[in-house]
């Protein structure tokens, strides 16, 4: 039980939300100099035309809620101005949440969970004039209360942006395009959320599982380099031809260092995002995805007109590999279950590590192919060796209603699910710890969640968004710490998330 | 190692046949139109000046140099200000399309005492070989037509000045790109004018049939702005609306034929019209005659005529610009230019202005989502 156990709420990993008339004028209307065939600015071509003496220029109130205004603080007092001069973009997004459970989980009750993040990218070419960079870098603070961790104890956490509570440098890279944008580097500390192992339909829900999912999650040092966490290495993107991407990437495996069973979030200097050095790094990760998008035009591609557009799908298969040794969920170095009373405690290590993965999207049904309206599917389905994980198998899906009322062209309704499998070690291991203490204790196996989500746009820098989700077997059906003859009742959670851009 | 050498030269011969194969056919067929002519796209710049204007909307090729602006710099203007609000923007920059250079031209005062409204920028903006910029405004207080003003012409000089603002009861909401007859002393611009009417935008705002096209007479003095000698409404009785998204929909596109026909793009009617005799005629030709609608047609925005005598419209609700045969009503095709998938459709109220190169091996576009001028040739 030890592994399994090991598969914290702090593993949390979400995908990174990561867009007057003046009193001359009127004059001369009212004394009917501004009429047809007549025009009314002669005689003043020699000397400019003044500014209305009663102009008010706009100021934080101008345009509060108008449709094209994106973030709240606007210009924030001339700062963004100031700073795109040197093409620097300044981003600040706050997220707020608050979550209860009315039933099951080891207690019912609330908590509130929050994270703010900000951003700062550099454009070369606006900045200094050099061609296709981009720098970035971003910092975030985690705050309030985890509900997975005080009440629910599930594998697939319910919120993606919860996490031990810190002030964190999140990425630090540098990206070069190359070959008119068909290749481009990044380099740096990065979170591998915002590139690999993404779906477009999942990333509307707020289940962590839903960003980067359960398999890495669970199975990696620290979850891997995902949010809230990130590491050094590089990544190679190209676009060999129009509807295919390749992604591969080599990073350090472990952000915060140290062994599987003491790679916390806040270990040593990966508590502030400050382990550049590598402090306790286990291995290289090595990741590469192939994505190939379906009815998705390209740049420069012809449309005669004569072939209706098919409905847009995107299909993705990728892998990664870990060279870092990874210990067994049942084993010992001796061949002992670790549940045996004789048994030295020390998991047997494997040498390596890896899972393979895909991922699809898929819209459906569209009424009109120039409308917002559009209802597409999802899924995204992993696995990875039972003998060195403690989460075999993963899978989650659903689908996702853009548009779903009559004038709400921004909001999105979504219905999804996921389903993750303990891995047949851990648990033989729970079994094992029956066998040898006698005590029957439940064996956990899968843990499914359903979710149910509405994204409303109050203002395009204001969005709420009511959810509820639906735990069955939490943990995969582990004991009820309070009643361990018992599982983990299922769980009904309802909450609010509220993301505005500032 | 013979036995291998063989092999090789017979896979090499295969693939030059499969070349010459797939290559003969292209070679041996007419290009029909111009779109496919273009081999490449390149993001020249941002065109956010250091003010903070954003959403780019005209883009004009500079005919002469003069002043602060180089022959065959690219003109940009840009509709909305620094927080995104639409219809607030003030800004002209220039872009020397050689060195990728963005320079700003033109920060025009938000509030000229002569322009009812104030100053929001927007896509009819030409340069006169005489060096005067004239652009309109259609201008609002919050971002909406709720505060939309009537607008104006504004002329700068060549050094980027106010030099004169021209008002008129037939201006209202300048809005599309303008088609112009440029001579020496005098000139000739058409313009579309959505703003009759045009309330605050509402889910199902309705749709006003008072688009106008108007011609109007400028006459420039040696050494001073021009100015109106004569206006004439030659298109009447377009569809215009209020729209949440994007500020007012209407006419945006005039583009004039050699044969003196002035097409129109009318975006709401999704349709380019015909208007004969533009330069000349005394009266109204209502919503002109039907060239080409629907189709590959969605939403058609800007348009230019393209070296071959074909017009080239930007779309609206996708990322597409379309080749229409004037003559024969024909789309020819459409060419993707901003597939971005963020928006559904692809590249969807991303387009807006369009130019040819001087060169006429391309045009110009600017992406309004991402603030940058783009070359396609």
């Amino acid at each position: 039980m030890q592994s399994l156990l090991r598969i914290s709420p702090e593993r949390m990993r979400r995908n990174h939300f990561l867009r007057r008339l003046g009193k001359l004028g009127a004059l001369a209307m009212s004394l009917g100099l501004a009429t047809s065939g007549i025009a009314p600015a002669r005689g003043q071509e020699a000397s400019p035309p003044p500014q209305s003496a009663d102009a008010q220029e706009p100021n934080f109130f101008t345009g509060l809620l108008s449709p094209s205004r994106t973030n709240l603080l606007g210009d924030m007092g001339g700062l963004r101005t100031a700073l795109g001069k040197y093409g620097l973009t300044l981003t600040l997004l706050d997220l707020n949440e608050a979550f209860g459970n009315a039933s099951g989980g080891i207690k019912q009750s609330a908590n509130y969970n929050g994270y703010t993040v900000m951003g700062l990218a550099l454009d070369t070419q606006k900045g200094f004039g050099w061609d296709g960079g981009t720098a970035n870098i971003s910092a975030f603070q985690i705050r309030g209360r985890n509900l997975s961790s005080t009440n629910l104890l599930n594998l697939q956490t319910y919120s993606g942006i919860a996490a031990d509570p810190t002030t964190r440098l999140w990425e630090v890279w540098y990206q070069q395009s190359f070959l008119n944008g068909k290749m481009d580097v990044k380099v740096g500390q990065q979170s591998l959320d915002n590139e690999f192992i993404v779906s477009q339909g999942s990333s509307l829900f707020i289940n962590t599982m839903m960003g980067w999912p359960m398999v890495p999650s669970a199975d990696l040092y620290a979850g891997g380099p995902a949010y809230p966490l990130s590491s050094l290495g590089v990544r190679l993107r190209a676009n060999p031809v129009g509807p295919l991407t390749l992604l591969a990437g080599v990073f350090q495996d472990n952000p915060p260092g140290g062994p599987f069973d003491d790679d916390s979030q806040l270990r040593g200097s990966s508590a502030w995002g400050g382990n550049f050095l590598h402090v306790g790094s286990t291995g290289a990760l090595l990741i590469a995805e192939a994505q190939y998008a379906v009815n998705q035009p390209s740049a420069g591609d012809i449309d005669d007109g004569q072939h209706a557009a098919g409905l847009p799908g995107t299909y993705k298969i990728g892998a990664w590999f870990d060279t870092a040794p990874f210990p067994s969920p049942r084993f010992d170095a001796t061949g002992l279950s670790l549940a045996d009373p004789t048994s030295s405690g020390l998991a047997q290590m494997e040498d390596t590590n890896f899972s393979l993965y895909a991922v699809a999207d898929q819209m459906i049904w569209r009424p009109s192919a120039d409308g917002a309206q559009a209802l597409g599917l999802f899924t995204r389905i992993m696995a990875a060796p039972d003998d060195r994980n403690a989460i075999g198998f993963s899978v989650n899906g659903g689908a996702t209603l853009k548009a779903p009322f009559e004038g709400r062209d921004n909001d999105t309704f979504g219905a999804g699910f996921g389903v993750a499998r303990v891995s047949s070690y851990a648990s033989a291991l729970a079994q094992d710890a029956v066998y040898f203490t006698g005590a029957p204790t439940p064996i956990p196996s899968v843990e499914t969640f359903v979710e149910l989500t509405y994204q409303c746009q109050i203002t395009p820098w204001w969005q709420l968004q009511p959810d509820f989700q639906y735990v069955f077997r939490p943990g995969g059906g582990i004991p009820n710490p309070d009643n361990p003859t018992l599982r983990i009742g299922d769980e009904s959670i309802f909450g609010l998330r509220s993301s505005i851009t500032f | 190692m013979h036995k291998l050498h063989i092999i090789a030269m017979a896979a090499v011969a295969a693939l030059l046949d499969l070349a010459f194969f797939l290559a003969a056919p292209g070679a041996a067929q007419a290009e029909t139109g111009f779109l496919e002519t273009l081999h490449r796209q390149t993001t020249l710049t941002s065109t956010v000046p250091d003010n903070g204007d954003q959403n780019p909307y005209a883009v004009v090729v500079a005919p002469v140099s003069a002043g602060k602006i180089h022959k065959d710099d690219v003109l940009v203007d840009n509709f909305n200000d620094k927080n995104n609000l639409q219809g607030l923007g003030t800004s002209i920059v220039l872009v020397d399309p050689a060195t990728k250079a963005m320079r700003l031209f033109a920060i025009i005062p938000r509030h000229l005492a002569q322009c009812p409204g104030g100053v929001g920028l927007t896509t009819a903006m030409t340069m006169l070989k005489s060096g005067w910029v004239i652009v309109g405004s259609l201008p609002s207080e919050d971002g909406t037509t709720a505060t939309k003003g009537q607008g104006c012409l504004i002329v700068l000089d060549s050094q980027g000045k106010v030099a004169n603002v021209l008002t008129s009861p037939n201006v209202n909401g300048p809005w599309g790109n303008m088609a112009v007859v440029d001579n020496d002393g005098r000139a000739t611009l058409f313009l579309s004018n959505t703003g009759f009417g045009v309330g605050a935008p509402k889910d199902n705002a309705p749709v006003l049939n008072k688009a106008t096209v108007l011609r109007i007479e400028l006459e420039i003095a040696q050494g001073k702005p021009p100015t109106i000698s004569s206006e004439t409404v030659i298109g009447d009785g377009f569809g215009e609306q209020a729209d949440k998204g994007v500020f007012v929909i209407g006419p945006t596109g005039l583009a004039l034929g050699k044969n003196g026909t002035l097409y129109v793009s009318d975006a709401l009617g999704n349709r380019i019209a015909a208007v004969p005799d533009a330069a000349t005629r005394k009266d109204s030709a209502g919503t002109g005659r039907d060239v080409t609608k629907d189709g590959l047609l969605k939403r058609p925005l800007a348009m230019t005529i393209a070296p071959n005598g074909h017009l080239l419209v930007t779309n609206g609700l996708n990322g597409q610009i379309v080749e229409v045969d004037p003559d024969s009503g024909q789309q020819i095709y459409a060419r993707w230019v901003d597939p971005n998938r963020a928006q559904t459709p692809p590249g969807s109220g991303d387009l807006f202005g369009i130019a040819i190169t001087p060169a006429g091996d391309g045009f110009y576009f600017v992406e309004d989502e991402v603030n940058t001028l783009v070359l396609a040739r």
